[in-house]
């Protein structure tokens, strides 16, 4: 058997495990996803529905969405109901202790909205903490109770229930603590990650936690429970979210960050609020892009990218031929030094939006790039950046029968986060933080109340005003230049969603003025990866189907065929569910 | 049912124990000496979970994830963890050339001081590839032992670099299973 079979075998056993886990769910209502995934896991394949769909990283979170859609609730309810489930089936991504942002269209009101629940710092944060503390200790950012922002995710996911939702919050939980109560076989994916991140986990999880397998990594197929989670969400579902930010939870986050060296207080959680915001719009060609506003970055960028993209003839290039990745990698590390430059919290500091999302800013750095090589230096702030190799967070989409959407991205940061969970709550707590610049002269300095700039970019795009795709990614700053090479290879390439999604990726990005290295799947051509040595470029290979380039889920609307099409990112455990 | 299930169990069991012993003549038992330095090839995450398995084990080790010929100074063995992984050689500021010349020179100094080397790989599938290979290939024909977790060696990779230099080499079935193996290479 070759390595890559090897690799696929041991991908389908922790998806037979995770399906024969979703028994305990699926024995309320019958499953009715239309045909099987192929054998090989890697293979571009189309989840079909006619009303429906669900899609996510896990494929019991992706079961609680659609349980959810079955019994009557609207997409809201779907995606609360998804997002709470991955929580307990993929709790290393995301949960309660972190944040993100959603975008939600409402079908009837023709209207779309962007609820923002990224997590704030504390009011005792302030520019300089990180660099008093020196900038060189790289891991209190990561893993102390300084690195804990104030969690979003319960009070973004209040917000959209109670406003667009026609579910409670005690319905979208009920999935989650089935999960969490009865456990699952740990897929591959998991155990991997787990193992990656063990040494925080040792330094921070208490003993006995659920988050080690007796205080080793888990083994794919081991099994893993999470009663306190079970016994936390509980709590929420029978008195609110107000037990998080103001009670006996609170109270118990506070105390394990105070305990880690932190500075979150009472009053910090108590005061956490949600905010709804008008949707970012780009504009490429006939498509419409409606995404999340900054803090959160990967929209923005991405809108940016394809206005520079549109000057350029990519679909002549050919898809990952050596100018097509050439011209965006180049393009791909002017707007890295944006972000340097521009990007903090709109709520304290001025981010140039519609001038950086202009098409005539767009030409301007088009005129820059050479054709032949690679540029000497780029356009650089003088507070740099650390460019990270982390590949976390989650993404999932929904689609209701009534034609809402939402496309909702969450994290906790690193996976695992900071690897600290308060007492007896089960739920990891993020180390946002860490997105924060260490030069206190950074626009994205740390500050009171401000939220970090985030690289996460849910996307809504439409086409004569309706929308055909909702899309999002994992993948730290890698975020946005995967997105934006799905909706290439959909709308110039012509691929369906899951090939899309598939496809080799690639990444570029510049920092302090310098290039970073071209980074490609090692499905790239060898003479493609020759050629742009040969052009100056320095390239670096990464595993085929690597989830540093992220773990993308998305929807499709096919009006001409009267179908949805949901795809699903086989770098994590990305699947989908419709009917 | 129940004669079937003591069956398998016994399958299992006799299956496992004879996928933990190496080929008739390789001693695995008692043949290095305490303390000692474990430090991983790659800057891999499972350099961590030898430490915390060695500490399990009983055995007076000294993690250094980046360890040099210094670290070896009253050191009887070295273990190297092996697999390359990027987002920790990153962390450390190295990349793979630079790593592979820290741990030639780390074996080379060990050479010298007649310390002898144990390696071992736990990352499975996921902790092989080009990079891992190359540096495995090269590190591996050093060893006096190779103790690995199986689904790494699932191509025969591991099996086709010790056999033939009568390298004793353990397979395990999981992380856990490598602390026996590894508190009985100690005397």
């Amino acid at each position: 058997m070759s390595r890559h079979q090897n690799h696929r075998a041991t991908g389908l056993v922790g998806l037979a495990l995770c399906a024969a886990s979703l028994l305990p769910l699926s024995c309320r209502q019958p499953r009715k996803i239309t045909q099987p995934p192929p054998d090989d896991r890697h293979a571009p394949y189309n989840y079909v529905g006619r009303r429906a769909m669900v899609v996510a990283a896990h494929p019991l979170a992706v079961e609680a969405g659609l349980e959810m859609l079955r019994r009557g609730g609207n997409a809201v309810d779907g995606a609360i109901a998804t997002a709470a489930a991955l929580n307990a089936a993929e709790p290393f991504a995301s949960g309660i202790g972190g944040g993100g942002f959603m975008i939600i269209h409402l079908a009837r009101e023709k209207r779309t909205t962007v609820i923002n629940f990224r997590e704030k710092a504390p009011q005792l944060a302030s520019p300089r903490m990180f660099k008093d503390r020196g900038e060189e200790e790289k891991e209190w950012r990561t893993s102390s109770g300084l690195a804990v922002a104030v969690p979003g995710a319960l009070a973004g996911w209040d917000l959209a229930l109670r406003k667009y939702g026609t579910r409670t919050m005690a319905e979208a939980l009920t999935g989650a603590i089935a999960i969490a109560e009865h456990g699952f076989a740990v897929s591959p994916t998991f155990s991997s990650i787990n193992k990656d991140e063990y040494e925080r986990l040792v330094k921070n999880v208490p003993e006995g936690s659920c988050y080690l397998n007796e205080g080793l990594p888990y083994e794919a197929g081991e099994r893993f429970r999470n009663p306190d989670l079970a016994r936390t969400l509980r709590l929420v579902a029978a008195s609110g979210v107000k037990e998080f930010y103001q009670g006996e939870i609170g109270r118990k986050l506070v105390a394990a960050v105070q305990a880690k060296g932190g500075i979150m207080t009472a009053e910090d959680l108590a005061s956490y609020k949600a905010l709804e915001l008008e949707p970012l719009q780009g504009k490429y060609k006939d498509v419409t892009i409606l995404t999340a506003p900054p803090p959160a970055s990967g929209g923005l960028h991405l809108i940016q990218f394809l206005n520079i993209i549109e000057r350029w003839p990519v679909r002549t290039w050919g898809q990952n031929s050596v100018p097509y990745v050439h011209h965006m990698s180049e393009a791909l590390r002017f707007i890295f030094a944006d972000r340097e430059r521009y990007l903090g919290d709109p709520g304290f500091v001025s981010v140039p939006v519609h001038w950086l999302i202009s098409k005539d800013y767009a030409a301007a750095v088009a005129s820059r790039l050479r054709d032949d090589c690679p540029l000497e230096s780029y356009p650089y702030a003088e507070c740099k950046q650390e460019e990270k190799d982390a590949a976390n967070t989650t993404h999932l989409c929904v689609l209701d029968g009534d034609g809402n959407i939402v496309a909702l991205t969450q994290s906790i940061n690193d996976f695992f986060g900071t690897g600290i969970v308060p007492e007896g709550t089960g739920f990891l707590l993020n180390d946002h933080m860490d997105d924060f610049a260490s030069d206190e002269q950074s626009i994205n300095a740390p500050g009171p109340g401000h939220r970090p700039v985030s690289s996460m970019g849910p996307l809504i795009l439409f086409r004569s005003g309706r929308p055909f795709l909702a899309l999002g990614s994992p993948g730290g700053t890698r975020i946005f230049s995967s997105l934006t090479q799905i909706v290439l290879n959909v709308t110039e390439f012509g691929m369906g969603l899951d090939e899309a999604i598939e496809a080799p990726r690639f990444f570029s990005f510049s920092s302090g003025g310098k290039p970073g290295p071209i980074a490609v799947e090692a499905r790239f051509p060898e003479e493609v990866i020759s050629a742009l040595r040969a052009m100056g470029q320095e390239v670096e290979v990464r595993e085929a189907y690597d989830k540093y380039f992220g773990g993308a889920q998305g929807i499709m609307v096919l009006r001409d065929k009267k179908i949805i099409h949901g795809g699903a990112d086989s770098r994590r455990d990305g699947v989908g569910a419709g009917y | 049912m129940k004669k079937k299930c003591m069956v398998s169990a016994i399958l299992i069991g006799f299956s496992w124990a004879l996928l933990t012993i190496p080929a008739r003549g390789q001693e695995t038992a008692g043949i290095f000496e305490q303390p000692l330095l474990i430090t991983s090839a790659g800057q891999n995450a499972e350099v961590q979970i030898v430490a915390v398995l060695a500490k399990r084990a009983g055995l007076n080790y000294t993690l250094s994830k980046q360890a040099t010929a210094a670290d070896l100074e009253n050191m009887k063995t070295l273990v190297l963890v092996l697999g390359a992984s990027l987002k920790g050689l990153g962390a450390a500021g190295l990349d793979m050339d630079k790593e592979r010349e820290r741990v030639m020179a780390l074996i080379t100094a060990a050479q010298k001081a007649q310390v002898p080397l144990l390696c071992l790989h736990l990352g499975g599938e996921t902790r092989r590839g080009p990079q891992t290979d190359d540096l495995i290939a090269e590190v591996l024909l050093l060893a006096k032992m190779v103790i690995v977790v199986k689904s790494g060696n699932g191509d025969g990779f591991f099996t086709k670099l010790c056999q033939p230099r009568n390298i004793p080499l353990v397979e395990v079935e999981k992380t856990a299973d490598v602390q026996i193996p590894l508190q009985k290479a100690f005397k």
